[in-house]
Parts: C-alpha cells; sequence; structure tokens
C-alpha cells in the first residue's frame, strides 16, 4: 500500500501523565488507539512517516498567550511536548517532507484562551494557537489560516485568540451549548469589529449523526473555506462526537470522521478530546489517518456499530439544514457587518467572565481594541482572577498599522492601573515582554 | 568444542572454538546446489579432531534466498480480519482465503468464526495439492482463540501449519500474514535441510548439538527452527555483527561495520548487546514481525563501480562485476587498493588499466586518484553511519519521561570487520573522529559471530485484570488471572514462563532472563478503577556465550 499524500504522524500519547487517576485526561486514552494502529500496521504504509515530538519554548508559549503569574508555573513538561509536537507535525508539512500531518498528542488545547490563570476543559495552552502562531513566524508566506474544530465543545479558546484575527478563520461544529461545556458557540459570536463574519459557530442539536455532520461540512464549511482561501487548513480533530463518548450526546460515527476528513483535506490534524477511549477513538484514528493518506477507508467500523440506532432525526436534519443556509448568508454579507455594527468610536470595548473549571478560578476581562481599518487592529485585555492576580496583556497583531503599534506601545509604557505584571505580543517584531 | 558455520551466497566459513580461543578456521566456495556439501567441506578444511565437536551453530541463506526467489511450494493462507483496512490489500498468493471472525484489541470477540465455510476453505486448498496452510487473525496476540480453532478444524488435513500468534508476540496484522506466510513456505525446506545435514554429520561419525543463528543476532536449537524457520532470514548480518561483539567487548556504544564486496552492513552494539529493529526485519521487500538487529546496508563496498560525473568522484552505489584487478571491466576501491600495492591478490597492471583514464581527465596522479577513491567510500560510509545513528536518536517515545530523560547514542569507537577491513582502516580511521578497531580476525568474523551467539528468545505477557485474562502468545499461554494481580506477579509468572518452556523456545539454557519492556495501565471505567491492563516482554538476553574469554 502507498499513501496518495505523503502523511506525518507525531504520536505522543503521554503515557506517564494524568490530571488525576480516575480523569478522562489519564495515561490510558490513547492506549486502545495506539494498539489499533499497530495492529492495521498504519506506519508501514509507504508514505506514511512517524516523526518524534519536541518541546515548544517559552517564546512559542508567549505568541498565543499571556501566561499569569508566567509560562513555567503554568504548564508542566506535558503541554510543553504537546504543543511541541504540533510545532514538529506543522514543520513536517511546511519543510515539505510530508503534504499532511497529524499530532495525534495529549493533552488538549482548545479551551485555552489568550489569557492564561489555570486549566479550563482539560486545557492548559492552546496547542493549535501555539502551532499557528510558530508557523506565522517561521513562515511569513503563511498569510490565511483556517482552523475547522470538529470536537464536540465549543473551542472557546480557540475562538478567544483569533476573535479579531481577520486573517484566521475560525470555524467550529459542536454540540449545542445550550447542552454542554463550556455553554458557548452560539451563531451571533461571529468575531470582533475587526474580523467580523470570520468567526463561524455552528451548534448543532445532540444526537446529530452522520448525515447532520457531513451536510454542515458540505453546504457550508467547504463553500466558505473555497471563498476564504487559507493558505493552511488545521482540523482541531476532536473525537468526542463519537456515539459512544461518555461525556457528550453526539452520535457521530468512525466512517463519519474519516469522510469528513476527506471532504475537508486539512493539512495538519491536531487531535483535541475524545474520551471513548476503547470504542471510539481506535477507530476514529485510523479513520482519520487513513483519510489525510487519501487512502480507503471504507472498511473502518466500530464492532458494534448499529447505524440504524443512531441515524439523525429528521426534524434535526432540517432544523441544521436552515441554519447553514442562514449561516452562509451572513458569511457572504460578511463585509457590510462592520458598517451594521460600527458605534463610529474609535475604540471597541468588551466585559468577559470566564471560568476555569478545572482549576476552579474565576477571572473577568474587560477587553478594548482600536477599530482600524489599516490593519486587525491593537488590543488590550486588563484581567483580573479569583487567584489575586491582575494583569494587562497588550497585544500588537501581524500587520499592525504604525497608529495602532504606537498606541500599542503607549499602553504598555504607561498602564493606566496598578497590574501585576504589563504584558506585550509585538507579532511583526517577534518581541514579547512582561513587566512587573 | 564449538563450530560456527556462516554459509553465504559465495564463500562458506568456518571456524573451530575450543574454551574460549580459536583453533582454526577455514573458507571454502559455496555450492548454492548443495549447501550440506558446502558445510562438510568447509568442516574437512578445518582439519580438526571431528568427534571433539559439542556443538555446532549454522547461519545459513536456505530460507533468505528461497523466499527473496520465491523458490518454494504452494502454500495457503487462512485469515480472519474483520474491520479495518482492507484486508485484500495483504494478499501473498491467489490461495489466501479470508474468512468470518473478528476479535477487538482488548482480545474480545465480536464475531465468530464459521465452522462450515473453514471446512469448506480446507477442502479447496487440499484439492490444490497444497500442503503448508499459515492462519492469521487480527488481533490473534491478544486472544489466539480464533487461530487455535481453526488449527483444530484443518489441523489432520495438512503437513505443516503455522500459527500468527506463535511468530511475535507484536501488534502488526499484514507483518503477521507476512511472517506466517513466509514460515509456512519454508518448512519443508528447512525439514530436508536439517536431515540431511544430521544425515551428513552422521556420515563423518559425529552427532554434536545443532544449533541455527537467527536474525536477532542469537541461535536456537533444531527443534525450535523446525517450528520457525522464518527466524534465520537475514541471519547473514546478525552474524557478522555478533562476531563484532566477540571480538570487541569494550563497554559503551559500538558502531559496526562490515564491509564486504557490494555493501556494506552497519550496526550497533550498547554494551555487547545488538540493536534490534522495533517490529521486524523486511525481505525482498516484505515487512515481517521476525525479531532482527537493525542493520543498515549501503550499497559502499571493495567492489562498488568507481565513475566521475561532471568532475566529481562517485563510489557505488552500483557493482558492476568484479574489480578490474580481477578480471571485471570497471574500475573499484580493490583496484585503488592494488594501485597503492597493499593488496596480496589480483593484477595491479588490469586497475591501473582501468583507472588511468580517470586519472588522466581528472589531472591526477594515478595513486593520489587511488588515495581519493579511499577517501570517497570511507565518507559513504561515515555519512550513511551518521544517518543511522541519527534515525535511531529520532526514534519516537511516548512518555514524558523518555522525552526528557532520552540519552543520545554517541558511538564510542568503530569497529571495522569484513575483507577489505585491515586495508580500509587508514582511511577510514581518517574520517571518523572516534577510534577505529580491525581486531584479529576480522575476516571470519561471521563465524566467528554465528559460533559464540547465545540462545535467544523473546516472550510477551499481556494481562488485563479487569477481564481476568493473561495471554502469552509466543507460548500460547492462557489463563485466567486473580483480579489483584499485580505487574510483580506477571513478572515471576513471565520468568517461570520462559525458563519452563526454553527448550520449546529453542534456548538450550535460560540462565540469563531480563524484562525489556514493562507497562501498566490502570483502566478507569465510568469513574472507578475497573482493572489494570500490563504489557511485559522478556527475553534471554542476547550476547555472547560465557565461554568466549
Ligand atoms: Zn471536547
Ligand atoms: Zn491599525
Amino acid at each position: 500500500m502507498k499513501a496518495r499524500y505523503k502523511t506525518g504522524l507525531i504520536f505522543f500519547p503521554a503515557y506517564d501523565w494524568k490530571i488525576s487517576p480516575t480523569h478522562p485526561e489519564r495515561e490510558e486514552r490513547l492506549l486502545y488507539t495506539q494498539d489499533q494502529i499497530l495492529e492495521e500496521g498504519l506506519l508501514d504504509i509507504e508514505d506514511i512517516y512517524e516523526f518524534k515530538a519536541g518541546f515548544a519554548s517559552e517564546e512559542d508559549i508567549s505568541r498565543a498567550h499571556f501566561c499569569v503569574p508566567d509560562v513555567s508555573s503554568r504548564i508542566t513538561p506535558s503541554h510543553n511536548i504537546s504543543a511541541g509536537g504540533c510545532i514538529e507535525a506543522a514543520r513536517h508539512v511546511l519543510e515539505g517532507d510530508v503534504k499532511k500531518a497529524f499530532a495525534l498528542v495529549r493533552p488538549p488545547g482548545h479551551h485555552s484562551m489568550r489569557v492564561v490563570h489555570g486549566a479550563r476543559g482539560f486545557c492548559n495552552i492552546n496547542i493549535e494557537a501555539i502551532m499557528i502562531e510558530w508557523i506565522r513566524h517561521h513562515y511569513p508566506k503563511i498569510k490565511k489560516v483556517a482552523i475547522v474544530d470538529t470536537d464536540c465543545h465549543h473551542g472557546d479558546g480557540s475562538q478567544d485568540i483569533y476573535w479579531h484575527d481577520p486573517n484566521v478563520l475560525y470555524i467550529s461544529l459542536h454540540q449545542d451549548g445550550r447542552t454542554l461545556y463550556p455553554g458557548s458557540g452560539f451563531p451571533n459570536e461571529f468575531g470582533g469589529p475587526n474580523a467580523m463574519g470570520l468567526t463561524v459557530n455552528i451548534p448543532l442539536p445532540p444526537h446529530t449523526s452522520d448525515a447532520g455532520f457531513l451536510h454542515v461540512i458540505e453546504t457550508l464549511v467547504l463553500p466558505v473555506l473555497d471563498e476564504f482561501k487559507p493558505d493552511l487548513i488545521i482540523n482541531s480533530a476532536g473525537q468526542d462526537n463519537h456515539y459512544s463518548d461518555p461525556i457528550t450526546a453526539m452520535a457521530f460515527t468512525a466512517g463519519g470522521y474519516a469522510r469528513l476528513n476527506d471532504m475537508l483535506c486539512p493539512d495538519i490534524c491536531v487531535l483535541e478530546g475524545g474520551y471513548s477511549i476503547e470504542a471510539a477513538l481506535p477507530y476514529v484514528n485510523t479513520g482519520i489517518i487513513l483519510a489525510l493518506a487519501g487512502l480507503d477507508y471504507s472498511y473502518i467500523k466500530e464492532p458494534d456499530l448499529d447505524l440504524d440506532q443512531i441515524r439523525d432525526d429528521p426534524k434535526s436534519l432540517e432544523y441544521i439544514k436552515q441554519l447553514c443556509e442562514q449561516l452562509l448568508i451572513r458569511w457572504h454579507e460578511k463585509d457590510k457587518l462592520k458598517d451594521k455594527y460600527s458605534s463610529g468610536e474609535e475604540y471597541s470595548k468588551r466585559n468577559k467572565s470566564i471560568y476555569y473549571d478545572t482549576d476552579g478560578i474565576s477571572e473577568t476581562q474587560t477587553e478594548v481594541i482600536r477599530i482600524c481599518d489599516e490593519c486587525p487592529g491593537v488590543f488590550k485585555i486588563d484581567s483580573a482572577a479569583s487567584t489575586g492576580y491582575r494583569i494587562l496583556g497588550i497585544h500588537i497583531p501581524h500587520g499592525a498599522c504604525k497608529a495602532c503599534r504606537d498606541k500599542g506601545y503607549e499602553w504598555f509604557d504607561k498602564p493606566d492601573s496598578e497590574f501585576y505584571a504589563v504584558y506585550l505580543q509585538d507579532m511583526d517584531n517577534d518581541i514579547f515582554k512582561v513587566k512587573k | 568444542m564449538i563450530l560456527g558455520v556462516d554459509i553465504g551466497g559465495t564463500h562458506t566459513d568456518a571456524i573451530c572454538i575450543k574454551t574460549g580461543t580459536i583453533i582454526n578456521s577455514a573458507k571454502v566456495t559455496t555450492d548454492k546446489e548443495n549447501l550440506v556439501g558446502s558445510i562438510v567441506g568447509a568442516i574437512n578444511e578445518l582439519d580438526i579432531d571431528l568427534p571433539k565437536i559439542d556443538r555446532i551453530v549454522l547461519s545459513t541463506t536456505l530460507s533468505t534466498n528461497a523466499i527473496i526467489e520465491k523458490k518454494y511450494g504452494l502454500t495457503g493462507m487462512i485469515a480472519s480480519a474483520g474491520p479495518g483496512i482492507d484486508p485484500k490489500n495483504y494478499f501473498l498468493t491467489d490461495n489466501f482465503y479470508l474468512v468470518d471472525g473478528a476479535i477487538d484489541h482488548r482480545g474480545r470477540e465480536y464475531v465468530p468464526i464459521n465452522r462450515d465455510q473453514i471446512t469448506t476453505v480446507a477442502g479447496k486448498l487440499k484439492d490444490k495439492g497444497i500442503t503448508g496452510v499459515g492462519i492469521v487473525s487480527k488481533f490473534s496476540v491478544r486472544n489466539p482463540l480464533h487461530e487455535e480453532s481453526i488449527y483444530n478444524l484443518i489441523s489432520n488435513d495438512f503437513s505443516y501449519i503455522s500459527l500468527g500468534h506463535q511468530m511475535s508476540g507484536n501488534l502488526n496484522f499484514s507483518r503477521r500474514i507476512n511472517t506466517t506466510y513466509f514460515n509456512t513456505a519454508v518448512m519443508p525446506t528447512q525439514d530436508v535441510f536439517m536431515k540431511s545435514v544430521s544425515g551428513a554429520l552422521g556420515k563423518l561419525g559425529i552427532m554434536p548439538q545443532i544449533l541455527f543463528l537467527k536474525a536477532d543476532g542469537g541461535t536456537y536449537m533444531a527443534s525450535a527452527a523446525n517450528r520457525l524457520p522464518v527466524e534465520t532470514i537475514m541471519s547473514g548480518p546478525a552474524a557478522s555483527i555478533m562476531g563484532g561483539a566477540a571480538l570487541n567487548k569494550d563497554k559503551g556504544a559500538s558502531l559496526v561495520l562490515d564491509i564486504g564486496g557490494t555493501t556494506t552492513d552497519i550496526g550497533l552494539l550498547v554494551d555487547g548487546v545488538p540493536v534490534m529493529e522495533p517490529l521486524g526485519v523486511s525481505i525482498g521487500g516484505a515487512k515481517t514481525l521476525v525479531r532482527g538487529l537493525n542493520v543498515l546496508s549501503v550499497g559502499a563496498g571493495g567492489d562498488s563501480r568507481v565513475y566521475t560525473k561532471r568532475d566529481k568522484l562517485f563510489v557505488g552505489p552500483q557493482r558492476d562485476g568484479p574489480p578490474a584487478a580481477m578480471g571485471g571491466k570497471s574500475p573499484t576501491p580493490t583496484d585503488a587498493l592494488a594501485i597503492l600495492g597493499v593488496l596480496d591478490f589480483g593484477d595491479a597492471k588490469k586497475a591501473e588499466h582501468a583507472l588511468s583514464p580517470l586519472a588522466h581527465a581528472m589531472g591526477k596522479d594515478l595513486k593520489d586518484l587511488a588515495k581519493d577513491i579511499l577517501t570517497t567510500l570511507a565518507k559513504g560510509i561515515k555519512q550513511a553511519s551518521a544517518s543511522f545513528i541519527d534515525e535511531l536518536n529520532t526514534k519516537p517515545v511516548y512518555t514524558i519521561h523518555e522525552m526528557l530523560h532520552q540519552e543520545l547514542i554517541r558511538p564510542d569507537r568503530v569497529i571495522i570487520i569484513g575483507g577489505p577491513a585491515r586495508n580500509l582502516k587508514p582511511y577510514i580511521a581518517d574520517v571518523f573522529d572516534i577510534p577505529c578497531i580491525v581486531p584479529e580476525y576480522c575476516e571470519v568474523a561471521n563465524a566467528l559471530g554465528a559460533a559464540l551467539a547465545r540462545t535467544t528468545a523473546q516472550i510477551t505477557i499481556m494481562a488485563d485484570t479487569q477481564m481476568r485474562r493473561l495471554v502469552c502468545p509466543e507460548i500460547g499461554i492462557e489463563k485466567e488471572i486473580p483480579s489483584h494481580y499485580s505487574m510483580d506477579d506477571i513478572k515471576t509468572f513471565g520468568i517461570k514462563a520462559l525458563k519452563d518452556n526454553a527448550s520449546y523456545l529453542g534456548l538450550t539454557d535460560a540462565l540469563d532472563v531480563d524484562v525489556v519492556e514493562a507497562q501498566s495501565f490502570n483502566m478507569v471505567r465510568g469513574f472507578s478503577t475497573a482493572g489494570k491492563n500490563m504489557r511485559l516482554k522478556i527475553q534471554s538476553t542476547p550476547g555472547i556465550i560465557p565461554e568466549w574469554r
């Protein structure tokens, strides 16, 4: 057998790391997946390669996050390697060793926001965002990136990090936030004032199965991607939409995941959630790897699969169809959104409360962005957490105009309040400062 | 007295060892049509007191050649797969029959086998006159139930049957198919060979213990070789690397270069123990589960073709017949050695004739060109060695501990063996920045490696305390275990199982046994611990027998 697309696999199961002994994020999580991959002989297929994971440096992490009080106290080596595994996946793709890559790593990251006071939704740092920022720094030819998040939970962290970035399209398919953690990801969350329409949330009703998911991909995600024309497509390949997942209520299958991947044709997949470690992950991952490599996945099937039991409800399907139509219309009208929602002011402000469920920390944020027609706009986040830390984070985006850059440095030099620390991300100059 | 005989493609080397010293060595030309004759020829050449031979260790290319040249009888395969990659991708023969049955990664049966279907398949195979059948099921190393049930249904119908789970405890369905197929295919060959070897030795009036060298650089008894002949494939490179281990007992990492005519085989010893392929060796492009040394073979040897392209000098990777000094048409490194006057065979005039046009075209003195050729060869070998080591050092690891504490391999020395070793040493030493050693007897290192390698075997144990099952596929053990069974219990059980089954596994003794891999996972279902999933590999330690020096 020979892969149609050269495909790289970074497998890092972190067999010696857990959140707690009975937590879903425990040593055992990828054990049966590895068994299946080995027994299927996926690594013997010509043009499928396995690469070693790596380490993300403090600088790599600082490109995506303001870690409070600092990077080293927010992470353990496992997070370092998980993010480093994603970076290695990207490196092998961008250096042309392979056409596609799959970072099958843990722990996950898509619930981690730009400011990190602790762990939420099993995530400490956002491994996709760290990878994307690594790519943008090392390969400036990559201008536009699309993230398609197919984890069952809304990737509120990835959405937060790219909320204001018109060059990173964030699309998420997830179980309706009214029925599942983190309770966000509604269609009316569609991006910040300088990036309106570039966040696309598709909440799906519980029990959505293959027909529903694939309909969204075909009628909404693919047309949107076609128009956005990203230089790179990233799939946040969470696998908790599977019908057997213990912490969610969807009905997606391994075959469906493979088909989704085949249609989406992402450049890089990153594992996110997925906690049906015996009944789903071994088959879903096998399917995704085969689909990525452009190989036949039609014989991949869970032992207990009974399609009649999990078929989409016609009413739900109808709802999904209408949702996709509406979202596609809004996508086409996204350029008008800025005028529609503009207040005419130079700055726009939003307040947020964030809860870190894994660590039990509460945070309140006030974010201020400069409305800018020249660039993605400088912004600052005033963040206070129940741990007692209050910080100010300033982000000067890629391609910042002079006015935004000057404003960013002015905010950094003269903060308007008392902070434990003031952070600066100057993306174009790759400068990351912390003033305490 | 121990005899080591390496039957290579061109030469058969024999060596005789007594109380840790080499008594004599011999080299004869291999008669491909009569390997047993070659063995007897080499023994006669040794000129020793035959009745004193207690043990004879054979390293043969018999199975290797049979597989590569497809010289074996019709062989049938019966396999059950269940969902996964389409098994049709793995069909090796028209006599491959896919049957019902499926087992999952934990060894649970979810589709049973169909007895009538198997009886029908067996009938078809018999009608074709097939006498050997391989039986394989997916995840059989986790639960050999289907392979064993099929075996019980057809065991009276065929002379040669091999079962997938007995080949190796490693996971890999397609390799299990290849391995089981090849094993079944060469069983008759090995059978005939073994009988004719004992016959020939009997005629010499001796009845020594007969062992065979395996791909992993260890040996096994003839009885085990009859059951698992596939393990003798690729034993040639293993013989040389083990020869390196016998000739240099220094601690640390030793890079072994076996320089031959066509290729140089590169291997690695860490404290005298050879580094293995993670899953198994490949043969004729097919991947197997046969445990074997990790050896990189590069097209750079004494007979490699020397040529220039845009004024740049190249050595190999092709071989274009013998060196010019031996009557060949293309110049080679051997010719360079002839020109430098260090060769004790060949015609230096012919070498000069072949290399002069090159020297002329490059505007070089003939002797300078000769040195350049040897340096180019040495650089090629150095480069291949570097990428070999690099690959070992970038091997993926799966724990944070290993990521943080992985010690990179940095060879402490180079051990050079093979025909041209002595003459090439100065050039190789020049390009490597670590000590290069050409040990005494480097020309017969292969036969020495065969003679001195220990018997080896490895077993795999998987214990699942939730299902209260323990499986050891290589020995065919399945047993119930109590829910409180611990890693220590399994280790104790495994070491005893290996020792109790030593002779079945082909071991002459099982004195030195070690645990090479041990993993234990808490299995959590719902929010409580449901059991432990433990995996273990136990082996008799590979290396050189203690009698040697
Ligand atoms: Zn999730
Ligand atoms: Zn601007």
